[in-house]
């Protein structure tokens, strides 16, 4: 990220809706955004995956640009936030907030493969503008802000926390 | 002015013990994840919606004060959690219309 002293600011805020898709056969599930004005809901097949909607939210979505030096880190990859409420001691999440201690929350950033069975998740950079993003809008000193990506949960699929989604809320079109 | 004045102008009823705050603006977002997009820090968010991912999303942007319309309450454990991130919940038997009014004369922008 070079030398530059960062101040993010939100840019390509859009707005449409968060698939969700199991396969069938395997169990996996993933996730994508969609702009299109109904959210896709089709039944298909790709590759060894026989891909089966499961529902969808209205969501948000942003990437991060720099006011001094121009940087954009893209965050298509994050599909979501949670607040983590883990405390699974063998849950390196959980671990973090142990340590860090009151006044410090942690935010989970959710990818979209969360088995991450391909290894990636949401990318470093925009792990570290994230935290400096929300950090810096931050006006109580005793308080701050550390986003990790869901790779550092022990099951994200068990790890405790409030996913910040409309979910069953806003998924009507 | 702080939490605590536009609280008593309003006619607020208190839900929690809260940091009172300077309150710096006003948001109105019945979506959490527009909420992260739109509220400010220190400011005031008007919404219907009690669940704790309102909490979650209002915590994250430092947001210093939560009023649900028309007389909404939360959960107990959703009280818990704004105490403990120190954002005051109120409650006002208006609509969301309504008390944008009533905090527009008070002098809120």
């Amino acid at each position: 990220m070079g030398t530059c002293n960062h101040k993010w600011s939100m840019v390509n805020i859009r707005s449409g809706y968060l698939i969700v898709e199991g396969c069938y056969k395997c169990k996996a599930r993933a996730s994508f955004f969609s702009t299109e004005a109904v959210p896709p809901i089709a039944n298909y097949q790709d590759g060894e995956h026989y891909w089966k909607h499961l529902g969808s939210s209205q969501a948000v979505k942003f990437d991060l640009a720099c006011d001094y030096c121009g940087e954009v880190v893209n965050l298509d990859d994050m599909m979501g936030l949670m607040l983590s409420t883990c405390r699974d001691p063998e849950c390196e999440v959980a671990q973090l907030a142990s340590e860090e201690g009151e006044g410090t929350w942690i935010y989970v950033a959710l990818c979209a493969d969360s088995s991450h069975a391909s290894g990636r998740c949401v990318s470093d950079d925009g792990i570290r503008a994230l935290t400096e993003y929300f950090n810096a809008n931050i006006k109580d000193p005793r308080k701050k802000v550390i986003v990790v990506p869901c790779i550092k949960c022990k099951s994200i699929d068990t790890c405790e926390g409030i996913v910040i989604a409309d979910t069953g809320l806003t998924d009507f079109y | 002015m702080r939490v605590s004045e536009i609280a008593e102008k309003a006619g607020l009823d208190s839900l929690n013990k809260y940091k009172d705050k300077e309150v710096e603006g006003v948001y109105i977002s019945d979506m959490v994840s527009d909420i992260i997009t739109g509220a400010k820090s220190n400011g005031i968010l008007v919404t219907l919606q009690t669940h704790k991912s309102v909490i979650a999303a209002a915590n994250l942007v430092d947001v210093a004060a939560i009023v649900f319309a028309r007389g909404k309450k939360p959960a107990d454990d959703v009280v818990g959690l704004a105490e403990k991130a120190g954002i005051g919940l109120f409650v006002t038997d208006l609509d969301t219309w309504s008390f944008a009014m009533k905090l527009a004369e008070l002098g809120l922008k």
